[in-house]
């Protein structure tokens, strides 16, 4: 996949989605200035958002993108990088914002905790994408599964007291997750 | 070499199987196909464009195979679905870009050929040009159409010119205006 592609799907869907964005972001903000400082919040608050962000870009809400990156001469795993794009880039701008609200309440913000919000999000985010092309059942199992992902990272430093393995544990989720929505998008007819 | 083959290809949905359809279409060839169903015509469309994958039979664009080469045959077809698209003049230049950058179309090249066919479509509403233009500044080899406006059919003839053109159709009228 050219550069060109891969800028183009993520341009193209961050516009078409940018009232999601904005209000993600929004509701960040609120949540960074009245939450006290704790790992919780940003943790699983943004990889909530994540999920939404995600979920956002299920088949059917832009339908003209969704036909256009279909006919588009890409592999499903070069369409899946993408479209996993957006949502990432979505998701770790809601923590940013959600820490500038932090900041501007007062908290401080260690620099780990920032790092633990970024990587639960993104890797609950990567696997909440692979919702977006299920139904039913399996669709709400994904989206548990998303949000598992972010309790355990979130687990794994306040029980486990463990932040290197938390980083690998979202590092290995989101590798897998982004695997798997590759090969959905491949296998995926949209009939 | 034919540009599209299809022998006895079927398509099985959840309550329905589409086909077994056959057909046979050279470079430069214009064929109409009138299906029972609009949901036939639009799996025939999928089908034939290489985005869906036939359940049964066999389907082969320049005599590759969907199944294992999708990007060759997502390379040489171009389908305009038959849904209007719900953008307007303002988005126009964002949709050209964007299709240029998903076929690695030079944008420059892009919006001349785009702003080309958009001359030989006049009189066309936006919401069936604009797919037909993004359809063509990838330079297929084939243009598919899902039941296109029949209204509309000489604006369409011309701007597609020499490319190979399958049409489905669920009218008689609208299939025999494409023929």
């Amino acid at each position: 996949m050219t550069a060109r592609a891969l800028f183009g799907v993520l341009q193209a869907r961050l516009y078409a989605q940018r009232r999601v964005v904005l209000s993600t972001c929004a509701g960040a903000l609120v949540a960074g200035l009245i939450a006290p400082a704790s790992l919780a919040g940003p943790v699983l608050f943004c990889s909530l958002l994540g999920i939404v962000l995600a979920l956002s870009q299920s088949p059917g809400v832009h339908p003209h993108l969704d036909r256009c990156e279909q006919s588009a001469p890409l592999f499903g795993r070069e369409l899946a990088r993408g479209k996993a794009l957006v949502p990432c880039i979505a998701a770790a701008l809601t923590v940013l914002v959600y820490m500038t609200g932090q900041l501007l309440g007062g908290a401080p913000i260690p620099p780990l905790t920032l790092l633990i919000a970024l990587g639960s999000t993104v890797a609950g985010t990567l696997v909440a994408l692979s919702a977006t092309m299920r139904r039913g059942v399996l669709r709400a199992l994904y989206v548990l599964l998303a949000a598992a992902t972010s309790l355990v990272a979130f687990a794994l430093v306040e029980v486990g007291r463990s932040v290197p393995g938390a980083l690998a544990f979202c590092a290995v989720v989101a590798f897998l997750a982004l695997r798997q929505y590759g090969e959905t998008l491949a296998r995926y007819d949209p009939i | 070499m034919p540009l599209l083959r299809m022998r006895d290809a079927t398509f099985a949905t959840e309550t329905a199987t589409v086909g077994p359809v056959s057909l046979q279409l050279e470079p430069g060839e214009r064929l109409t196909l009138q299906c029972a169903t609009a949901e036939e015509a639009a799996v025939v469309a999928l089908l034939a464009a290489g985005i869906a994958k036939a359940s049964g039979g066999s389907v082969l664009i320049d005599d590759y195979d969907p199944r294992v080469q999708p990007v060759h045959c997502k390379r040489v077809t171009a389908l305009v679905p038959h849904e209007p698209f719900a953008i307007d003049e303002s988005e126009f230049a964002r949709y050209i870009a964007y299709r240029a950058a998903l076929w690695n179309v030079e944008p420059a090249r892009a919006f001349a050929h785009a702003d080309l066919i958009r001359g030989r479509l006049r009189g066309m509403h936006e919401a069936f040009a604009y797919p037909l233009i993004g359809a063509l500044i990838g330079l297929p080899r084939l243009i598919i159409l899902d039941r296109p406006q029949a209204v509309y059919a000489p604006q369409i003839r011309t701007a597609v010119g020499d490319i190979a053109l399958l049409s489905t159709h669920t009218e008689p009228a609208a299939a025999s205006a494409f023929a």
